[in-house]
């Protein structure tokens, strides 16, 4: 897998590269701003582009528009999106681009090196991965505007949180100490609930949910 | 300005005495003239009837003029004309004697309409140029006269005839025409330059005026020598017509200088007071101006605080430079300077009666001063004010920034060490747990600046504006929320901050106070102002007493000159509605 990072802080930039090329991730290019990681971008057609959303000269939104323009102009190119503060919108405008290949975190989740490495590798095979923190949001207003979600068990509640994240029914089993076979059951509850069609593919499912879940809480 | 009896003064009283007998004598002077030429029987006696007439006219117009407006010289220059008309009628006269002064002044009044368009309006000439001109005026129509009776067959016998020399007579007259000319010529010129120079609606007013003086001069002459020979004029027409433009001249003089010299009129001014829509003008400025005739006058008052002079509302005023066409002159009172009067230069000349008028008036600019002057500390009180807001939130933005770059990155690494120390520990090891714990109680620490740094200036504010930081807000808010956003367009920094730091409260107040099951915000951009509403449906009581954060708001909204409302009956929710100005 080859990455191009987009960071203006150097500590962060260079501890990202290390990261990852000690999991065996190939850092192609990494750039301090927008102008910059749109060059590298184009110079070296990475796999997956990694931006901060706040970046020089402004110090705004730019790394987020940069990664929508690439998202626009690449389809095939995964984007993960890295923010010191995570909200809704940023997360529903990604998703609006594509739901294949796509990412948005806390910029803390890296400390997690592993789970951050694996994000990465699904996001790069065509999974969604959206910040737990973005989801609970998500899944908050739901309950609160959406009766059918509203009326999901508290453990449906944890497993569709999970799912939303874009975690494997293993890792679900794993962290909600319960068999692979009542997760499987769970999740097909839910999707009834919800009236999502029930899909083999992982990636499709949890494309579906947040789907589902960014049509319910744009209500603004 | 109408004024009650009594209030007149004695030197006023004295001057309309004067008045009166200038009045009395000239017009019995002249009238005397008349039965005398009447008597004489060499003309029919509707000729003099109308000359007098032409020189009556000046006569009163002046002192009309003159006692509306002591301080301006018109009213004296067209009395001056009155007797220069009145001595030209006696030219023909059989008395040689009195013959012989009508001949002298028989183009006098000429130099006199010369010297009243080089006067006009304050009544007296300014400028080198100007006073050569009007003495050059003078001299030919005195001076240069002479050949015209001293040499001319037609004046033998009075006592001015030298002898009959028609070369000499000749010659004279192509001097007086020539020199006319060039008066004229000069003359125009420079009221074309004042013209040029001055406001709108004095032109309204000088360019009739300037236009009808200096036509009426040269017809004098020219209808004479030039139209009465080429359209073969009756004489008799020609004498009536001549007299008819001559006496208009003072008329329109009278006019303008008593309508305040310029045609904004004093009436209207009243008018605007009395209907309480003069706005930032002072009933002192108001009276002083219709006193002086000069409507554009100003009154202005000096803060000593501040070291400068301010208008009615407290604004600071520049004074006019020297040689500018407005003059100011200062107020003091028992030698301290309280104000000063700023006046149009061109309409009054003397600055010694705006001086005059500034010390009857001190006591009552004193009192119009302590006013303008606690204007101007709230003003100035209220620009600090808005600096203080938002110096805070540039300090706030720039603090977040330097969380945002420094210790958040620092954690963020700090935690990627602690995980890598424990991917490298093997995974029985107690430490690798350790490890663990240290990197999740990183993350637990970088959760709470990121907490901190969010209330300090939010992320969403900084990146997208009010709009996406209202929505973020709301989206964490535990309760049922609607928001409703439209027409913000783009808004100053400190509109967004304070719009955003309000509603953030009044929703944090909602979901600690309120009992409420759902709240609605709204924000809506209108022209000119931007309108926050937060309403919930909880029990009610709130008030702006009761929280600091809420009267903390209140200050920011009021420094930005906006208006806070807060319903909040028992048991029936609560609404607050803020209105800021989003135009600086």
């Amino acid at each position: 897998m080859r990455v191009v990072i987009g960071e203006d802080e150097v500590l962060l930039r260079r501890g990202l590269t290390l990261v990852l090329e000690g999991a065996g991730i190939e850092v192609v290019g990494a750039a301090a701003d927008a102008v910059g990681l749109l060059a590298l971008t184009e110079r070296h057609e990475p796999d997956l582009v990694i931006t901060d959303v706040r970046m020089p000269p402004t110090h705004t939104d730019e790394g987020m528009v940069a990664a929508l323009t690439i998202v626009r102009g690449h389809p095939q190119m995964s984007v993960v999106v890295l923010s010191q503060h995570v909200q809704r919108r940023y997360a529903i405008e990604l998703l609006a681009e594509k739901r294949q290949g796509i990412g948005y975190l806390l910029k803390q989740r890296i400390g997690d090196v592993e789970t951050f490495c694996d994000d990465l590798r699904r996001i790069a095979g065509g999974g969604a991965v959206i910040d737990p923190e973005v989801v609970s949001i998500m899944l908050a207003r739901a309950r609160l505007d959406d009766s059918v979600i509203g009326r999901l068990t508290p453990r449906q509640h944890e497993v569709l949180k999970l799912v939303a994240e874009g975690r494997s029914n293993g890792y679900i089993a794993n962290e909600l100490v319960i068999t692979d076979k009542a997760v499987v059951q769970h999740t097909s509850r839910i999707y009834d609930a919800l009236g999502l069609p029930s899909d083999d593919d992982a990636h499709r499912r949890v494309q579906a949910v947040l789907k589902y879940l960014a049509g319910t809480s744009t209500t603004a | 300005m109408p004024q009650p009896a009594g209030t007149r003064s004695g030197l006023a009283r004295s001057l309309h005495r004067s008045l009166l007998y200038l009045a009395a004598v000239a017009l019995g002077g002249t009238g005397l003239l008349l039965v005398v030429l009447i008597n004489e029987q060499s003309n029919p006696p509707w000729v003099y009837l109308v000359y007098s007439t032409a020189s009556w006219i000046w006569l009163l117009a002046g002192v009309l003029a003159w006692w509306r407006r002591p301080s301006n010289g018109i009213g004296a220059l067209l009395v001056l004309g009155g007797l220069a008309m009145a001595l030209g009628e006696a030219s023909s006269s059989i008395v040689p004697a009195v013959a012989a002064v009508g001949a002298v002044f028989a183009t006098a009044p000429l130099a006199v309409t010369v010297h009243l368009l080089h006067a006009f309006p304050a009544g007296r000439i300014r400028g080198r140029p100007s006073r050569i001109i009007v003495v050059v005026g003078y001299l030919t129509v005195l001076v240069l006269q002479f050949p015209l009776y001293a040499f001319n067959p037609a004046a033998a016998g009075l006592p001015v005839f030298v002898a009959d020399r028609p070369d000499l007579l000749a010659a004279g007259q192509l001097v007086q025409e020539i020199t006319g000319t060039a008066v004229m010529i000069g003359t125009a010129v420079i009221l074309a330059g004042r013209l040029r120079r001055a406001q709108p609606y004095q032109r309204r007013v000088l360019i009739p005026l300037f236009g009808y003086g200096t036509l009426a001069v040269l017809y004098i002459p020219l209808s004479s020598s030039v139209l009465a020979p080429w359209l073969a004029l009756d004489p008799v027409f020609l004498a009536v017509s001549q007299i008819v433009v001559v006496a208009a001249i003072p008329i329109a003089f009278a006019l303008a200088v008593l309508r305040g010299g310029f045609a904004r009129t004093g009436e209207l001014e009243e008018l605007a007071t009395w209907l309480g829509a003069s706005g930032d003008r002072s009933d002192l400025s108001v009276a002083l101006a219709s006193v002086l005739g000069d409507n554009s006058l100003e009154l202005v008052f000096w803060v000593d605080e501040f070291g400068r002079y301010v208008d009615t509302a407290g604004g600071p005023v520049a004074l006019p430079e020297p040689g500018a066409p407005r003059s100011w002159v200062p107020i003091d009172l028992n030698g301290q300077p309280i104000g000063a009067i700023v006046y149009d230069a061109e309409l009054i000349a003397d600055p010694e009666l705006v001086s005059t008028a500034g010390r009857v008036v001190a006591l009552g600019v004193d009192r119009e001063r302590l006013t303008a002057a606690l204007r101007t500390s709230e003003l100035s009180l209220r620009r600090s004010r808005e600096r203080l807001v938002e110096t805070a939130d540039r300090e706030r933005k720039r603090i977040a920034q330097d969380l945002h770059d420094g210790i958040q990155v620092r954690l963020v690494l700090l935690a990627m060490q602690a995980q890598q120390l424990a991917i490298g520990l093997d995974p029985t090891d107690p430490t690798r747990g350790q490890a663990v714990d240290l990197r999740l109680g990183i993350d637990s620490a970088a959760a709470e600046l990121r907490a901190l740094v969010h209330a300090v200036m939010p992320s969403a504010l900084v990146e997208r504006g009010l709009a996406s930081a209202t929505e973020d807000l709301v989206d964490r808010v535990p309760l049922r929320t609607s928001l409703q956003i439209s027409g913000l367009g783009s808004l100053p920094d400190p509109v967004q901050s304070t719009a955003y730091f309000v509603v953030a409260e009044a929703v944090a107040n909602v979901v600690k106070h309120a009992a409420a099951t759902k709240v609605a915000v709204r924000l809506t951009g209108n022209a000119g102002t931007l309108d926050l509403e937060v309403a919930d449906d909880g029990r009610g009581g709130a008030a702006v007493e009761k929280g600091t954060g809420i009267r903390g708001l209140v200050d920011r909204v009021d420094v930005l000159g906006g208006t806070f409302e807060l319903s909040s009956p028992p048991h029936a929710g609560t609404t607050l509605r803020v209105r800021l100005p989003t135009s600086s």
